[in-house]
């Protein structure tokens, strides 16, 4: 890999890991998505440098333009009440779960990468990772699984539609209901 | 790396292609107005003035474009004092920077082979060659010849999976706009903006399908030589047509579609705290999205460059099996046309954006949820169903059929040049004929009401 | 590789700078007055009242869900449209059984008066 290749890599990289360290840490929920939204460009970005050029626009379509939409939608129907809390109460707990998680993902790597010869890059095809590859491959070898994520789909939108039941009628927009006011808002 | 001539080619085709945008989206809102006035019977925009030696110059107002943008970078800054400042910021670069990046996709013209534009013989005068029809430039590569250049920014082989990527960060702009406003009525533009935007997405990327099936890539150029050889997109898939471009006036949140801002309900919607230029940046980038769906319209369903019988060879006219018309061309010319082409087909379809706009009134909000769920998206699962079935149907039928396919292929592109040769004489002797300028509203009211015994309040309204 | 992508990068990096320079300018060179009565959030001229949630539809959130679950599809749709030429018929079927699914989730969300936006 050249010079520009690895910097490429390393800026792509850097900028991933800060914004899913800024997801989880943003105090508002807003930004959080934000850096979300970083996070996932960069991604899309290290793909572009494997030449999964399909899978780094997917990844900006799906991720970048539907999930990260659906986070800033919800964000925005809640309101300020989506704010998060901020309990001091489970901090050791919770740096005790990081703390783990971490060690055991670092162990991982220290130990695929010691017990694995060093990966010799393939030589690409032509029109790998383009969209023409992607599609044979899904259509032949893998049809069946293709088939049953519609079902995955369906079953996505049924939890959806499970969860607004009651509040599927209501109207579109209303002003915000105050604590005081609340109980006027009941039909 | 890229090489020299490589870069400086890049940066030739983006300063085209941009500079394009920025001049078309500048004149758009110039166009808008003018259009309006004349379709409410006003004058409209004509107050810009500029002084040359003491000569005042008007150019029916197309000044004023120029004095906007001066005004709106000095109009009074202002950042809402309880907003997110970072987001706000953030809002509008997200809004405005795809829809130009967005364009590096779209080709402008077919492959540029420049060594063959023109040649200098022995004797020093100047040859313009012509190429063949099919493959690419006359010294190839393997001898010496300079590659073919694409005459698009930058040829991904994503193609129009490049445009909807970069085009769900506009969805995420308008989002954060209304979010780090710090308004009720930002944030309620806000989310219609965006679930307007999702929506119609869907029906935008659903109602493609049927084309890609039939052009078999997602590559534009790809499209738009298929289109060259058979039949223009419009013909093959009218309803996705049509489809798209409803989806398409609705992403760019045009009347119709207006709802995200409309000024009786939410003051401006999402960019309501916005000021000066950073509110210019919202409803520049609108303009802008005016041009790049009409790019994207003219390139997927009306034939990119191509004018009918126009290849890179020449002109010629085949109706089947039977050749009308044989004109070779060189390079140079053929080029230059299709060029030429392209960006003449986006004006005329910005101009049909106008005129929409300015013609029919704004939906209700379940109207327009109504249209995009209810109606185009089981519409477009049908489309695909349809042209499936069509598709495979006249695959098996024999070459009788492939003939007479073909056939009818070249007859939808005579229709075509009939119709632009139509268009363009038309508009010429429009240009050309005087006219008389009367108040006709007024005028013809009165005149159909007389025509009629008068109104029962008037009996004898003079026109 | 990446040198493929260079024009891409280029206009990106082109876009961002125009729209940043737009911001840049329209920050620097707009002049500053502020006052307590711009200050305030502009809705029509009348004093904002309450807080400034809004309470909104969970219609919002299914349109979205709705959204995302289409666009997983065309995900899966784009690369068969691109090879439905060779797949044929076994391709149609195999597309119109996936179709069918998520036109049933549609369906099922349309029947629940999730689509109505009359109210």
């Amino acid at each position: 890999m050249n010079v520009i290749g690895s910097l490429y890599f390393y800026v792509c990289a850097a900028v991933a890991i800060a914004g899913a360290i800024a997801t989880v840490t943003a105090r508002n929920p807003i930004r959080g998505a934000v850096s979300l939204l970083v996070m996932v460009v960069s991604i899309a970005g290290l793909f572009l440098a494997l030449s999964a050029e399909f899978l780094a626009a997917i990844q900006l379509i799906v991720y970048a333009g539907a999930i990260v939409v659906l986070f800033l939608f919800v964000i925005m129907i809640l309101g300020e009440s989506s704010s998060s809390v901020h309990d001091k109460k489970r901090i050791v707990s919770r740096t005790l779960a990081a703390a783990l998680l971490g060690a055991v993902s670092l162990g991982a790597i220290v130990l695929v990468v010691g017990v694995s010869t060093p990966l010799q890059a393939p030589r690409i095809r032509a029109g790998f990772g383009g969209i023409d590859a992607i599609g044979r491959a899904l259509f032949s070898d893998w049809v069946v699984p293709f088939e049953l994520s519609s079902a995955l789909l369906m079953v996505a939108v049924l939890g959806a539609v499970a969860i607004a039941k009651g509040d599927i009628k209501r109207p579109l927009e209303s002003a915000a209901t105050t604590p005081g006011s609340a109980s006027e808002e009941q039909p | 790396m890229m090489s020299l001539s490589e870069t400086i080619w890049a940066v030739v085709k983006i300063l085209i292609m941009v500079g394009f945008l920025f001049n078309v989206g500048g004149l758009l809102t110039w166009l808008d107005r003018r259009q309006s006035a004349m379709i409410q019977d006003r004058i409209g925009p004509n107050r810009a003035v500029i002084k040359v030696f003491g000569i005042e110059f008007r150019l029916g107002g197309l000044l004023h474009p120029l004095a906007d943008g001066v005004k709106f970078f000095f109009k009074e800054d202002f950042i809402p004092p309880r907003g997110d400042k970072l987001l706000f910021a953030v809002a509008p670069i997200l809004v405005m920077a795809p829809v130009l990046a967005l364009i590096a996709v779209i080709p402008f013209g077919d492959k540029l082979c420049v060594d063959d534009l023109w040649r200098t013989t022995d004797t020093g005068s100047l040859l313009f060659p012509a190429v063949p029809r099919y493959g690419s430039c006359l010294i190839p590569v393997a001898r010496g010849g300079i590659a073919a250049i694409d005459l698009q920014v930058a040829s991904l082989n994503v193609g129009i999976l490049y445009v909807f990527a970069l085009a769900g960060q506009g969805i995420v702009g308008a989002a954060l706009a209304g979010w780090s406003s710090d308004n009720k009525f930002s944030l309620l533009g806000a989310l219609r903006a965006a679930s307007q935007m999702v929506s119609y997405e869907v029906t935008i990327g659903m109602s493609l399908v049927g084309a890609l099936m039939i052009y078999g890539s997602v590559r534009m150029g790809d499209m738009v030589r298929w289109q060259g050889d058979h039949a223009w997109g419009i013909f093959i898939q009218p309803l996705a047509f049509f489809m798209f471009f409803m989806a398409a006036v609705a992403e760019s949140k045009r009347i119709p579609f207006d709802l995200p801002e409309a000024e009786s309900e939410l003051v401006s919607g999402y960019f309501t705290e916005y000021s000066g230029m950073k509110f210019g940046m919202f409803y520049f980038a609108e303009y802008m999205e005016v041009v790049t769906s009409s790019m994207l319209l003219v390139t997927i369903f009306l034939g990119g460059w191509q004018l009918p019988f126009l290849h890179r060879d020449g002109l010629t006219i085949d109706i089947g099996t039977w050749r009308a018309l044989q004109l070779p061309m060189n390079h140079l010319t053929v080029t230059a046309i299709q060029v030429c082409t392209f960006f003449g087909k986006v004006l005329f379809l910005c101009w049909i954006q106008c005129f929409v706009r300015w013609s029919l009134p704004r939906f209700r909000y379940d109207q327009l949820m109504k249209l995009c769920w209810r109606i185009l998206l089981p519409l477009s699962l049908a489309n695909i169903l349809v042209t499936g079935v069509v598709y495979l149907l006249l695959d098996h039928a024999g070459p009788v059929l492939g003939n007479t396919l073909q056939m009818i292929g070249d007859l939808t592109q005579a229709v075509v040049a009939i119709a632009i040769t139509y268009f363009v004489l038309s508009i010429v002797i429009g240009l050309i004929r005087p006219t008389r300028r009367t108040s006709w509203v007024v005028g013809s009211t009165a005149k159909l009401a007389q025509r009629f015994g008068g109104t029962p309040r008037s009996p004898r309204m003079q026109a | 590789m990446l040198s493929t992508y260079a024009p891409m990068f280029m206009i990106i990096a082109i876009a961002t700078l125009i729209a940043g320079l737009f911001y840049t300018f329209a920050t620097v060179l707009g002049p500053k007055n502020p006052t307590p009565e711009k200050m305030m959030p502009f809705e029509c001229g009348s004093d904002s009242v309450g807080s400034r949630g809004v309470k909104l539809s969970v219609k919002f959130y299914l349109t979205a869900i709705l959204f995302v679950v289409f666009d997983i599809e065309a995900v899966f749709v784009y690369p068969w449209a691109i090879q439905f030429r060779q797949l044929g018929w076994f391709g149609l079927a195999s597309m119109i059984g996936f179709l069918s699914v998520v036109a049933i989730a549609l369906v099922y969300v349309w029947r629940k008066g999730a689509l109505e936006w009359e109210s």
